[in-house]
């Protein structure tokens, strides 16, 4: 007598075990589809129709919604150059000052994990709070940078009412949340390198400077190139920062894209046109991250 | 593999056998005690308010359940709930003058909820639907407030025009006894603390005809800008002053929310604030500030167009989704009316918060025993002109951003760009308001 499961048809031909295995993956998927896939061809669909949010008529009105974007000045001349400008910034920052630190928590010495410790805190502190308290630390009244600046006997500055000094506020919350997360890929790549050329360099006798610049350097490239088309991408669509500590102000000064799209979308109400502006800026950041990873892999081929 | 799909089966039937008997016990626990959900701002006024809903609430066996939300997601996320067709995720909400002209066709009309005709007429105007039924239940008033530390000046020692509200700063500063003389916030969305108070003060508006409030009027009117007329560059010329000449307000204030501009004044740094008068309570907060009873309420300090001191009065107030169920919405206005019907409640707000309550009658009775609401009501309610303090068409937040981000443009460059700037921003407010 044969068993109950053998005698049991297999349902879309599969059989049992990846039957089991599509059960197991199928909470993920299901998750995947909803929050995720749905959410953008539902935003991508608004992007076309006149989709207030107070008022969805949701009537297709074509291209209207990404021609007023993609034809607004304060997009094309303050928005994007704001974000790239932002992201050029944050990630060079970040990148420099992780690889540093990377490079002296790769040294042996006394109170390292302490050190470690503590450069690792900012990872734990969600960007949201880290700007609320950033915000306060450049208030020109209670602000403690001002007081520093007073003990140097400098005069006080009012940090967020002129572009440049905002976003230097903006800047220094960003690096000092990431650099962090650089630094800790950048010490494993560090540790995984083979020590050969490194021993290598040493009977040579090379300077520190020429095995950073001629053996560390280039074989971290790989490393680096994630690192940088990673956080690129989500430096692109930073916004929390940007919201809690200058709001895009003064008057658009430091507006970046995601809080355009969210203007638009959800102070303005405006759902197809905020729609519009988010496609927009998926196509952008594709494009940038294809262009930039090829430019970033060709130098890794050239390192090697 | 078989006892991992044995295993996965009694999982899933166990789960659904869980899931059937706590729905069985829901719909008991249902039948006992019915609920009302009420989405809200986490804030002493709209509390003080639910409590007087709470008492409602136990004598009539029903749960009060509060979600309070954050004010600065608060009107996006009720937005996009009234109108997903998830209208039943609350059954009372926070409604704000701002919003009447977007939730005007969500909300069911609530002129039968009994008490309403003991409320203020006139913040009412925002809150019409196009059939003209009423889509609120007031719940306290937020009315701007002239706020001076009365422990440095005797009431007539107090501004009446600009021009003395320069001066009278300039001298306590000078003596030592505060900072700076005015704070008030002016970043986005606290344009009122400064630009617009003077701005009716000084008898001028955003959009011409000045005062006007009619959509039809002012969409026939092409939403024309007022901020190039005289009287603007004033208040924009005013506040640049302020700042950069006469240095009676810190250099950070154009990016100052009222978190900020209360935080300088309950510090006992400032001598001037203008704020909601639903603040008062904080500032007689001993926990979080520095001047409790040293503060006291005048009327707005005038500038050279106008002759009267002028006031705005609105409200904040409770809305009811049109998609919740008869039986909810009945409880819903029950549970409101009583809120509008409860003196000592109301009384007790005012004390405990300083939230001017929605049922007028009272305040005769509040005025005569309490020197506080006497103050208020001569600094705000008894001044004449009162003017709206928004617009109520559809793209007013697009327009209160395109004003704001050029006054604070305005304010960011040279005092002589003034007019300049003023006149580039023009087209900008103009195409915000037609949605172009």
């Amino acid at each position: 007598m044969s068993s109950p499961t053998a005698t049991r048809r297999p349902f879309l031909g599969l059989d049992e075990k990846k039957r089991f295995m599509l059960a197991l993956i199928a909470p993920a998927v299901f998750a995947l589809v909803f929050f995720q896939i749905v959410p953008i061809f539902t935003g991508a669909n608004a992007s076309f129709r006149d989709w207030a949010l107070h008022d969805p008529k949701r009537t297709w009105v074509g291209l209207k919604n990404y021609l007023y974007v993609l034809r607004d000045p304060e997009f094309l001349f303050v928005v994007l150059p704001n974000t790239f400008g932002f992201m050029a910034a944050s990630v060079g920052c970040s990148l420099g000052l992780g690889l540093a630190l990377a490079l002296l928590l790769n040294r042996k010495f006394r109170g390292r994990w302490l050190v470690q410790t503590v450069i690792l805190l900012p990872l734990m502190v969600a960007p949201v709070i880290a700007a609320i308290m950033i915000r306060w630390m450049f208030n020109d009244q209670f602000g403690i940078v001002n007081v520093v600046l007073d003990l140097f006997g400098l005069a006080p500055v009012a940090w967020l009412t002129q572009r440049w000094t905002a976003f230097l506020a903006i800047l220094i919350t960003d690096v000092w949340l990431w650099t962090p997360w650089f630094t800790l890929l950048l010490l494993a790549g560090l540790q995984s390198l083979p020590p050969e050329p490194f021993e290598a360099a040493q009977i040579d006798a090379a300077t520190p400077w020429r095995v950073f610049r001629h053996i560390t350097l280039p074989m971290l490239r790989p490393v680096m190139v994630v690192c940088i088309v990673i956080r690129s991408i989500d430096a692109f669509r930073t916004f929390d920062i940007v919201w809690t500590i200058s709001g895009g102000g003064p008057a658009r000064a430091t507006e970046v894209f995601s809080i355009y799209a969210y203007v638009e979308a959800f102070q303005f109400l405006n759902f197809g046109r905020g729609s519009a502006a988010a496609v927009i800026g998926a196509f952008i950041i594709v494009f940038f991250a294809m262009g930039l990873y090829r430019i970033l892999n060709r130098w890794v081929e050239v390192s090697k | 593999m078989d006892w991992k799909l044995t295993a996965l089966r009694r999982t899933a039937t166990a789960a659904a056998v869980a899931a059937a008997v706590a729905v069985g016990f829901a719909a008991d626990a249902g039948a006992q005690q019915r609920e009302l959900k009420v989405g809200y701002q986490k804030h002493p006024i709209q509390d003080a308010s639910l409590d007087m809903m709470e008492k409602w609430a136990k004598a009539n066996n029903v749960k009060l359940t509060r979600i309070p939300m954050a004010y600065s997601v608060f009107m996006e996320k009720v937005t996009a709930t009234l109108t997903s067709g998830a209208g039943d995720q609350f059954d009372i909400i926070w409604h704000n003058d701002d919003w009447g002209q977007l939730w005007e066709k969500w909300l069911e009309p609530t002129d039968d909820v009994a008490g309403i005709g003991n409320v203020d007429k006139w913040p009412l105007d925002a809150f019409w639907s196009a059939d003209r039924k009423l889509t609120v239940v007031p719940m306290a008033h937020t009315v701007g407030t002239f706020f001076y530390r009365s422990d440095l000046l005797k009431p007539e020692e107090v501004p009446k025009t600009f021009a003395e509200l320069v001066a009278t700063g300039q001298r306590l500063q000078k003596e030592g006894k505060v900072k700076w003389g005015y704070v008030g916030g002016m970043a986005m969305n606290n344009t009122w603390f400064s630009f617009w108070w003077t701005m009716w003060a000084n008898n001028c508006d955003i959009l011409k005809p000045l005062f006007e409030r009619d959509n039809a009027k002012l969409k026939a009117a092409n939403f024309e800008p007022a901020i190039t007329e005289p009287c603007h560059r004033e208040i924009v010329e005013y506040w640049w002053d302020a700042i950069n000449t006469h240095k009676i307000s810190p250099p950070g204030m154009t990016a100052y929310t009222r978190n900020e501009a209360n935080a300088i004044f309950m510090a006992g740094d400032a001598a001037f604030t203008l704020v909601d008068s639903t603040h008062f309570g904080e500032f007689n907060d001993p926990r979080r500030s520095k001047i409790v009873g040293k503060v006291a309420m005048a009327p707005f300090p005038v500038g050279p167009r106008a002759q009267k001191p002028t006031s705005w009065n609105e409200i904040w107030g409770w809305g009811i989704p049109k998609g919740i169920s008869a039986e909810r919405k009945k409880l819903a206005k029950e549970a409101l009316a009583f809120m509008l019907g409860d003196e000592e409640g109301q009384m007790e707000m005012w004390k405990k918060t300083g939230g001017p309550p929605p049922n007028v009658r009272l305040w005769d009775k509040i005025a005569a025993q309490d020197a506080d609401f006497r103050m208020l009501k001569n600094a705000v309610f008894d001044q004449k002109p009162v003017t709206h303090s928004a617009y109520y068409f559809a793209e007013w937040p697009a327009v209160h951003k395109a004003y704001s981000d050029a006054v604070i443009a305005a304010m960011s460059g040279k005092r002589e760009d003034i007019g300049k700037v003023m006149q580039d921003n023009v087209e900008k407010i103009r195409r915000a308001a037609t949605g172009n």
